[in-house]
């Protein structure tokens, strides 16, 4: 009959919306696709709302076992559940191709992401530039093409929001290599972590810089720890906590558990500002620090 | 021992069965430490009761001994000295293939070398095989001419046919060292003029230099005994009646002289034998006065040869012509380091370690390179035991033990530990040393548990390794172990660790299936390893597998189509191809000609110059594989790629991997090129992380291989045998019976024996030597040295021979016993 891909929204299992919950109550079968994003309740939350066992998708089943999902997927109704909106931040257009291929027909149910979400932190949705993911470095893989996707929106005065690495059921370099299903415990990375990556990136781009143009003359910075930025944490919980500040100062700041994000503002409207100064660590290093178009 | 220009380090190789071992009693029993009538039938070196049983030498074995030079002869020696005591740190190494990576470890600890040549056999295999192995350390060779008794007695050569050979002989090494030729080392050929070739018998305990007879005669004609020693080799020609040297045997009045060498040097040897074997008692007893050779009461009694070795002994004693030509031509360290410290040392050559190195400082920061462990007689515990290359060693001294892995400023692979105690070596006991200064062999106690089988000890933090030790030869041949009581089995994980340790070259792992399995270089070493294993390590009854070798993946023909593969989540693609890598540059890469280290221009224009490579291509070598270092390659080709360096580390990850464990039956892969023509990339780095990549570029890697019409490498022995002609026929049937083939046969100049080379296929080896000593009734010995892998004729895919192995492998390894099928790797667009 249908694939329903459904978007739970942010925090609980009462974020879903009216129309996705009809859809839910009217399927077999209901995955909940658990390693892009996490809600902040556990399943059994989620089954006892809906009244019916919910299925966690994990990684691979997503990815490797599309077709256990889409099932007789033709005959009944099964239920794809994301956090957030479907086609938000994720990226599960893979599953949708494969159902049109199988004539199922998809219909997707909207909710709020952290794509749009991130508006309550006063900074205007249509100021943002291009979405960036920030990742955990290890030791040898340090990607930071974000850095260049930084700059171009910042040398059109546009906000960036950088969404930040979960590591959720991933396997060790040595376990995937020996085709072992054992897990690293899950990591989700704070805002505090991410600074800290930004601000190592933009050392390392400009020692590059300066070497690249014989030592003589310094690279203009994208950011420094005096740049303001927002840190946001648990958006649309109750818990939800916003801080705004210098780099310097969220390097330190305590935004409690997961999920966070991170936002470096562009240039800002006055109104933008105003908000924005509410949620500041201090307002002295913010008015010194911001960049506000007045006029 | 303080004094490096005092210090002779010098090891003893030379093939299997040319009388090291024997030879090596003579300068024992010299050094006082071996009763003098028993040198020649001791083999103090050979420790082990099984060395002794089957006469060859299994383990290389180390002595320090002291030998004082009277002040007379110290101006010959043309370095630097301090006084007349002598410090020599000799090491007898074995002679037989298999073991070949025990050689590797005494070279790598000595900075000179006595290469030990049989008359009679002459430079053979293993012979040629030390000596390049001594040039490319940069040890420099003096020669000895052994079981030069044999010649006398068995062959009878005459005087002249003696010179000749002997002549022949060393020429052939001469040729071997020029090949070789090393600037830095400057020419080591040896000349018998010069002092550099002695000639002996081991077994008999004598032996000389033409420096021995030039001493005799100097005084007689008046001239130095180092103008004599060039008349007494070569085309020189004494004329007694003009008293005068000529260069042409022609006497003028239609005589024919004879030459130096066989008039002065030659015949009273020759004399003497005849007179003793023949027992004309008279001449003898006036060729010993003559002489100057008493004896003593009880062996006036001996006659034939117990006298003649009597007599030899003390006419031409082997202790004193060898300890001499060590002292006066082989390099000290203080003088060999300062040429050697650049191939030693990975780092820098002006950091504190290289110079501390370079000028053999015992004040330096501590520099020590452990080649190998020796067992204690404490069970389960080793010496490590190796060269101080600079600074001073003592117990209790704290120290950074690094293994081979280890990279400056990083943490993996490194120690720090204090040493327990050092020793001197002395072949069967251990001597306790206070300290160890620059220069010196020893072993160190209490830091083996910190080190697998080799690596650096160091006292400076910046120190970079001592460079690793190339062997040439490699497991090939595996077998696979269990107990026979389950409840054994943690000694045998135990006694696998120490096997490990106490051989440089046997290769301990457990397989995927859980089987315990050890590689070795050849049949005899694996026996020895396991016999070691389960008689000293594990000390537990053992169930041996029958040996495997080892096979190689590889690809026959470029892919046939273009490979693709998709990540997990469908968001990025690869696409690769496959081509064969030519045989000549395999081989470049595992001899460490094309190797990752270099400089990547120059590697490009090598691969580019010699192997058709396209420069451009060639400057974009991704990575060697497996473990970095194999003969296969990734390249990256493509044009214009967004965020390609940032998979660049799973792609190589990947590679790594897929090389390691082949699809076709988890074996390495070999001489293929992985080109990767193009990647799509999600724009967000979240979505191509290592997760994505690295399984998808193993795939990707896997079609590709299927797709060039994959193929199977078995390894191949470069097999010498002689033999006298009789027996060809055996050895031919034998060969031919174990798809072997002889590429060449030569008789060998001056006897009656034949050289035969030949290749055969290791699967075809075990039991090769024994069916062969039946084939020809105990004439033939072969010595089998792993050469080159050979393309199994057909394809593992298709129904046939090549088909049964891998399926037998696959059986074997607990896989499922069919190839993975190509659409399992491969994705359609």
């Amino acid at each position: 009959m249908t694939l329903f891909v459904v978007g739970l929204g942010l925090a609980d299992e009462r974020d879903i919306t009216v129309k996705g919950l009809d859809a839910v109550k009217s399927c077999e079968r209901i995955y909940l696709e658990a390693y892009t994003s996490i809600l902040m309740v556990p399943k059994e939350r989620l089954e006892a709302f809906y009244g019916k066992p919910v299925i966690v998708a994990d990684r691979e089943m997503v990815e490797s076992e599309a077709d256990v999902i889409l099932h007789n997927a033709d005959k009944v109704n099964v239920a794809f559940l994301v956090v957030g909106d479907p086609f938000g931040a994720t990226t599960h257009t893979d599953l949708v191709v494969r159902a049109k291929e199988n004539s199922i027909p998809v219909v997707s149910i909207h909710n709020a992401s952290i794509m749009n979400a991130i508006g309550c932190c006063g900074l205007q949705l249509y100021n943002y530039g291009q979405t960036i993911s920030i990742v955990f470095f290890t030791e040898n893989w340090r990607p930071d093409s974000f850095y260049d996707k930084i700059k171009q929106n910042r040398d059109l005065g546009l906000h960036t929001l950088c969404l930040l690495d979960i590591k959720v059921k991933e396997q060790s370099l040595e376990n995937m290599a020996r085709g072992r299903k054992i897990y690293e415990p899950p990591r989700y990375m704070t805002v505090n972590q991410a600074v800290e990556q930004l601000l190592e990136i933009e050392e390392k781009r400009q020692q590059n810089g300066k070497w690249l143009r014989g030592g003589m003359e310094s690279v203009r910075s994208i950011y420094s720890p005096n740049t303001i930025a927002v840190g946001l944490a648990r958006v649309g919980a109750e818990d939800q906590t916003i801080i705004a500040g210098t780099m310097q100062e969220l390097l330190t700041a305590d935004f409690g558990g997961p999920l966070h994000s991170f936002v470096i503002p562009g240039n800002m409207h006055f109104l933008e500002a105003d908000i924005l100064r509410t949620y500041a660590v201090n307002r002295e290093t913010f008015n010194a620090n911001a960049v506000v178009l007045e006029h | 021992m303080g004094k490096p220009t005092n210090v002779r380090n010098m090891s003893v190789i030379a093939h299997v069965d040319h009388g090291k071992s024997t030879l090596t009693d003579s300068l024992v029993s010299k050094a006082g430490i071996i009763a003098e009538a028993k040198a020649g039938d001791a083999r103090y070196m050979d420790t082990r009761a099984d060395e002794k049983e089957r006469g060859i030498t299994i383990k290389s074995t180390a002595i320090s001994m002291f030998f004082h030079m009277p002040d007379d002869d110290l101006k010959e020696v043309k370095q630097k000295t301090d006084g007349g005591d002598f410090l020599i740190n000799l090491i007898d190494s074995p002679g037989h293939v298999d073991f070949s990576s025990e050689v590797t470890a005494a070279l790598r600890v000595t900075d000179g070398a006595l290469v030990v040549v049989d008359t009679i056999d002459g430079v053979c295999v293993q012979t040629e095989t030390v000596l390049r192995q001594a040039l490319g350390e940069r040890i420099k060779p003096v020669v000895i001419i052994n079981k030069v008794d044999r010649a006398l007695l068995e062959l009878q050569l005459t005087k002249e046919d003696l010179y000749t050979t002997f002549r022949r002989t060393i020429e052939s090494v001469n040729v071997i060292i020029s090949t070789y030729f090393d600037k830095a080392l400057g020419d080591c050929q040896v000349y018998p003029e010069k002092g550099t070739v002695a000639f002996g018998s081991g077994l008999h305990g004598w032996a000389f230099t033409l420096r021995q007879f030039a001493q005799r005669y100097a005084k007689k004609f008046g001239v130095d005994s180092e103008k004599m020693m060039t008349r007494l080799w070569g085309e020189n020609f004494f004329n007694p009646a003009t008293k005068k040297w000529v260069t042409s045997s022609d006497a003028g009045n239609g005589k024919q002289l004879e030459r130096a060498f066989s008039v002065f040097v030659l015949d009273p040897i020759f004399r003497l034998f005849d007179a003793i074997m023949n027992v004309k008692k008279d001449a003898t007893t006036s060729m010993l006065e003559k002489l100057g050779i008493q004896l003593k009461a009880d062996e006036k009694e001996l006659e034939g040869k117990p006298l003649m070795k009597v007599v030899m002994k003390k006419f031409l004693p082997a202790g004193d012509a060898l300890l001499e030509m060590i002292v006066i031509h082989l390099p000290s360290p203080a003088l060999a380091q300062r040429y050697r410290y650049d191939t030693l040392y990975e780092g820098p050559l002006d950091d504190e370690c290289a110079v501390g190195i370079r000028d053999c400082n015992p004040e330096g920061p501590l520099m020590l390179y452990i080649s190998k462990m020796v067992p204690t007689s404490d069970k389960g515990r080793f010496y490590a035991f190796g060269r101080v290359f600079s600074g001073t060693v003592r117990g209790g001294l704290k120290v950074r033990i690094q293994g081979p892995n280890y990279v400056v400023g990083k943490k993996e692979d490194l120690f720090i530990k204090s040493i327990q105690r050092v020793v001197l070596m002395m072949g069967r006991t251990v001597e306790s040393l206070d300290d160890c200064p620059a220069g010196n062999i020893v072993g160190i106690v209490g830091i083996d548990q910190f080190l697998l089988k080799s690596g650096t000890i160091t006292t400076s933090e910046t120190a970079h390794n001592l460079k690793v030790m190339k062997f040439s030869v490699s497991p090939v041949v595996r077998v696979a172990v269990e107990v026979k009581n389950a409840n054994d089995l943690p000694k045998l994980v135990e006694g696998l660790k120490r096997l490990s340790k106490s051989d440089p070259c046997v290769l301990c792992y457990t397989s995927e299936s859980g089987e315990h399995i050890v590689a070795g270089a050849g049949e005899l070493h694996l026996e020895i390893c396991l016999k070691d294993l389960e008689e000293d390590h594990a000390q537990v009854p053992l169930i041996k597998g029958n040996p495997v070798v080892q096979f190689c993946e590889t690809v026959q023909a470029e892919s046939n189509i273009v490979c693709l593969s998709k990540s997990p989540n469908k968001h990025n693609r690869i696409f690769m191809k496959a081509f064969p890598i030519q045989e000549e540059c395999a081989a470049d890469i595992e001899s460490g000609k094309i190797s990752p280290k270099d400089d990547f221009k120059a590697r490009a224009k090598i691969l580019a110059e010699e192997y058709g490579w396209d420069v451009t291509d060639a400057r974009k070598i991704w990575c060697f594989g497996p473990d970095t270092t194999g003969a296969n390659l990734l390249v990256d080709v493509t044009k214009g790629v967004q965020y390609l360096n940032e998979i660049k580390d799973s792609c190589v990850t990947a590679f790594q991997w897929a090389t390691k464990e082949g699809c076709i039956a988890d074996e390495n892969m070999r001489a293929i090129r992985f080109n990767i023509l193009d990647v799509v990339l999600h724009a967000d780095a979240i979505h191509r992380g290592g997760g994505q990549i690295i399984p998808t570029a193993r795939r990707v890697c896997f079609a590709s291989m299927l797709a060039g019409n994959p193929g199977i490498m078995e390894p191949v022995y470069l097999v010498e045998i002689q033999c006298p002609e009789s027996a060809m026929g055996g050895i031919y049937g034998v060969l031919n019976r174990r798809r072997g083939h002889v590429f060449a046969e030569e008789p060998r100049i001056g006897t009656p024996l034949y050289n035969i080379k030949a290749y055969l296929p290791v699967m075809e080896s075990f039991g090769f030597t024994a069916s062969l000593r039946e084939a020809t009734g105990g004439q033939a010995f072969p010595q089998c040295v792993f050469d080159h892998w050979q393309l199994l004729n057909g394809s593992p895919l298709e129904p046939g021979k090549v088909k049964d192995i891998i399926t037998a492998v696959r059986k074997r390894k607990g896989l499922a016993e069919e190839i993975p099928p190509f659409d399992r790797f491969y994705d359609k667009l």
